[in-house]
């Protein structure tokens, strides 16, 4: 290995990661120059990428920072920053900017690992695509509802209840979704770019029921505003925007369908003579949306009068409390941060020598122990076996 | 074993086993060479080991690792020329892993020998730093074991308390996988 790898690097990116690193430190020019015994002129230009660093600067400021060196000089798949796509949505205001950013770095790096783990092992997530929805000049539920049933259709969804969403958008439309921690008023952030398609970060936090929403709701600006990155958080706007009402309005039809809700609403009433709270908790269990999530669909379709669920409210029901005394399990979910097609890239690339144990840790965000861990359950969950049989190739030839 | 060279660098998942082992005072003293870590493992790796006392019953594993750098059975090293950065840096490239990069580069401009079970990194030293000599956890056990002609038992419980608390298993194609094996059988 002749070449000096600083020799032939981009040095705006390295200029630009280092910079990052800098301020995230909390460290000023003037001390990041003190490290390396320079004049703060000289760190102005290498992380504006027009001085070329030495072997020796990198590895003082990386530790200065407290960061590895491979965070700057490994070859990482160079997309378009995240911040930069998310300025726009946060703009307005500086606290929410403040609040946000550490969040859309860390899904930004995870999106990015996500396409390097794709490169090495040469395994593209599937993409399937649909043509951006061309809703203009289209009532807002009217379209929200057509793009819902063309959806359904399109995946093969028939018209029931969406179980497992977060695998349907991983693997039947090849979008990335990951769960990551968000103060609560912040419910999921939504990106795209050429190369890693469609992103989604959704809240952590939240229960299975909203996150499913959320997602619901990121996947209409997948479909219908693609490019157009959004960051959905509570009180937001002063004047919701067209698009953000058809994103609220398209969850509704995509996750309950009209006809099949009220199939099922009709036949709990014949069966009852009445639809009663509990048939109210048993359906949104069914379809699994919340209790206010069908009843003001219910409402809305004129199947309950209007006002219901503020008069429940009023009589001091307790959603939790009552789904646990009707014996309703919390709806099946995978609550991983990282996507199963992401943690199986990693596994396989460990396996295959092709990422090294420390680097697979990093890909998982875990220390090694626990990446042995999880390397451990993820061979048992592919395979449920560990000898040489779970390598096998099982297609027909 | 014979260890054809002065010294001998060890990375992070050697470390992790051979702490994981209860026994690392023993076995580093086992070991034919002076054994060295590069600074950068022991402080990247700090946290890992710190989870597995938390995890351990064991108070005297509570500081194997710094008494083992006491009493000079373990020497903590770091680039001594422009060289070695240099090669770290290009390793890093390839590698994408500090820890490993650092061992390889120090140990090819020192002509060190390296302890190893990194897959990735064995088969970039190997084509590396041929002659270099590369050594893994099992062979020091192995070696350790048969030095001090360890009972079936205790050898048995040191590997499984690398199996259990390191959470480590030899890869299928390790050359001692067979000798692991019969012993936790």
């Amino acid at each position: 290995m002749a070449t000096n790898i600083l020799d032939n690097i981009d040095l705006r990116q390295l200029g630009g990661l280092l910079q990052q690193a800098r301020k995230k430190s909390g460290m000023t020019q003037a001390d990041a120059a003190k490290v390396i015994d320079a004049a703060r002129t000289t760190i102005v230009a290498i992380e504006k990428g027009e001085r070329r660093l030495k072997s020796k600067e990198l590895i003082k400021l990386a530790r200065a920072y407290g960061r590895a060196v491979s965070d700057f000089v490994r070859s990482t798949p160079v997309t378009e920053p995240f911040e930069v796509q998310f300025r726009a949505a946060y703009q307005r205001n500086e606290q929410e900017e403040a609040r946000i950013t550490p969040t859309i770095r860390h899904f930004e790096e995870l999106c990015r690992n996500y396409l390097e783990l794709e490169k090495i092992m040469d395994a593209p997530l599937p993409r399937n695509y649909p043509q951006e929805y061309d809703v203009t000049n289209m009532p807002i539920e009217a379209a929200a509802e057509s793009i819902a049933i063309a959806e359904r259709q399109r995946l093969g969804l028939g018209d029931g209840p969406v179980h497992m969403l977060r695998d349907i958008l991983e693997h039947s439309v090849g979008i990335r979704v990951f769960y990551l921690s968000m103060l609560a008023k912040y419910s999921e952030i939504y990106s795209y770019d050429d190369q890693l398609g469609g992103c989604m970060a959704i809240n952590l936090g939240h229960h299975e029921e909203r996150r499913r929403w959320s997602m619901a709701h990121g996947y209409l600006h997948f479909l219908a505003h693609r490019r157009k990155p959004v960051i959905d958080f509570e009180g937001q706007y002063k004047r919701i925007p067209e698009s953000e009402r058809l994103a609220e309005a398209f969850p509704k039809y995509f996750l309950m369908p009209t006809s099949s809700l009220l199939s099922r609403f009709n036949d709990m009433h014949r069966t009852h003579g009445k639809f009663t709270p509990t048939n109210l908790f048993t359906l949104a269990h069914y379809y699994g949306v919340s209790v206010e999530a069908l009843g003001y669909r219910l409402e809305e379709m004129k199947l309950i009068p209007s006002g219901t669920l503020d008069r429940l409210r009023d009589r001091g029901l307790k959603v939790r409390k009552v789904q646990k005394e009707l014996g309703l399990e919390e709806i099946d979910q995978r609550a991983d941060t990282l996507p199963t097609h992401y943690q199986h890239l990693a596994i396989e690339a460990l396996d295959q020598g092709l990422i090294t144990e420390g680097r697979f840790a990093e890909f998982l965000g875990v220390d090694r122990l626990e990446a042995r861990r999880i390397a451990e359950s993820l061979f048992e969950y592919s395979s449920g076996m560990f000898d040489e049989s779970a390598y096998l190739d099982l297609r027909q030839a | 074993m014979e260890i054809t060279h002065s010294h001998i660098v060890l990375d992070a998942c050697c470390i992790l086993n051979f702490c994981a082992s209860g026994y690392l005072i023993e076995i580093l003293e086992s070991i034919p060479a002076q054994v060295v870590v590069t600074k950068i493992v022991r402080e990247r790796e700090l946290l890992t080991l710190q989870r597995l006392r938390d995890e351990s019953s064991e108070s005297e594993d509570v500081s194997q690792f710094e008494i083992a750098i006491e009493k000079g059975l373990l020497s903590v090293t770091d680039f001594n020329s422009e060289i070695e950065e240099e090669t770290f840096v290009n390793y890093v490239f390839e590698l994408g892993d500090d820890g490993e990069s650092a061992t390889g580069a120090i140990a090819f401009h020192r002509n060190w020998a390296i302890a190893t079970d990194d897959k990735k990194a064995i088969s970039f030293f190997e084509r590396e730093s041929p002659h270099l000599q590369i050594l893994s956890t099992l062979a020091i056990v192995k070696n350790w074991s048969e030095q001090e002609k360890l009972s079936y038992d205790t050898l048995r419980s040191v590997l499984s308390a690398i199996r259990t608390r390191g959470r480590y298993m030899p890869h299928r194609n390790h050359p001692l996988l067979r000798w692991w094996k019969d012993v936790m059988r």
